[in-house]
């Protein structure tokens, strides 16, 4: 996989699968652009990083409205951007009984509606370079179910339809549009959710993965896999990243 | 918030007849108190009171009143037997 001269845009850049995606593209010899709310965080992701011609963003993505404009500006500055990854996401452990509107659309607004505002920003003229690559981030529990998560759960699913509908409609433009599904990883997205699982539930869904829990470096193998022109002809995919979870 | 209502809260999150549970029952006597209700538990905890307990401390309590007691002085009074 190569990456040299292109820039690839990160969300969610300050932790877990998004700040591992941002220093394998790196590596690989991207120029990332860092999306997150944490400046310090991710300046930390930004001194992590392999080359040079990098920036970090601070930018609220609940604003997805604003995003197109925003993606504008940076495009302006940056260059065209050849990939951009949504990794930023919400996740909330919460039964249906207690399972209120508001963290709904709160997850809804960050999972699904700014994946959304982004596609919108990168299709736009001069923002993404042709043949760029998008590449959601969904989750296996939108493939297959697990209790207590409806709303993430909703959110991920809907992100798998979304690849689809977007691959459909942005190929002619040369856009590839794709997601992974990744199992539990140890981020601390998935630390804040073990704290509210006894050792017993925590054992058991480790358990689920055949080959143990993953690694953010797991899934941004796969991501970098797919933004790069190793996946020239994959587009509307579906790539399940997740230790043996769905396999049984 | 008092005692009373969080009492009542706690009925509605387990669909029980409002006034139904006491600080003195236990919780392995109460139906549909399961691991599910125990993260709606910390869930309406969380959202409502703004504490955040662990499933730990949960394991440790036995009664109703135990339950309310995590919340330390977020309730307005003490429940009750």
């Amino acid at each position: 996989m190569d990456l040299t001269g292109q820039t690839i845009l990160v969300t969610g850049a300050s932790s877990g699968i998004g700040r591992e995606t941002a220093r394998l593209c790196s590596q690989l010899g991207a120029r990332v652009v860092l999306v997150g709310r944490n400046q310090e965080r991710l300046a930390e992701t930004l001194r992590s990083l392999d080359g040079e011609g990098h920036r970090a963003e601070m930018f609220d993505l609940s604003s997805a409205d604003e995003i197109p404009r925003w993606l504008k500006s940076i495009s302006a500055s940056s260059g065209p951007l050849h990939g951009l990854v949504h990794s930023a996401g919400i996740h909330r452990l919460r039964p249906v009984r207690v399972l209120g509107s508001r963290t709904v659309e709160d997850v809804m607004r960050i999972n699904v509606g700014a994946a959304i505002g982004l596609a919108r920003g990168f299709c736009q003229r001069g923002v993404g370079a042709a043949g760029g690559s998008i590449v959601f981030l969904s989750s296996v529990t939108g493939l297959v179910g697990q209790a207590g998560i409806a709303a993430y759960a909703a959110s991920k699913g809907a992100i798998v339809a979304l690849t689809r509908a977007l691959a459909v409609e942005l190929a002619p433009e040369r856009i590839r549009v794709n997601c992974v599904a990744p199992g539990v990883v140890t981020t601390p997205l998935w630390q804040g959710v073990l704290e509210m699982l006894t050792p017993e539930q925590g054992a058991a869904l480790e358990a689920m993965h055949l080959l143990g829990l993953g690694s953010a470096r797991d899934v941004s193998y796969a991501i970098a896999f797919l933004i790069a022109g190793t996946a020239r002809w994959i587009t509307g995919a579906v790539l399940v990243v997740d230790g043996g979870y769905t396999a049984h | 918030m008092q005692e009373k209502e969080f009492l009542s809260l706690l009925d509605e999150l387990l669909e029980l007849e409002q006034g139904a549970l006491k600080g003195s029952a236990t919780l392995e006597s109460i139906e549909g108190w399961n691991s599910l209700a125990v993260i709606s538990f910390m869930a309406l905890v969380d959202e409502r009171f703004g504490v955040s307990v662990q499933p730990r401390q949960i394991a440790k309590c036995t009664t109703v009143a135990d339950l309310v007691g995590l919340l330390g002085d977020r309730i307005g009074a003490e429940v009750r037997a």
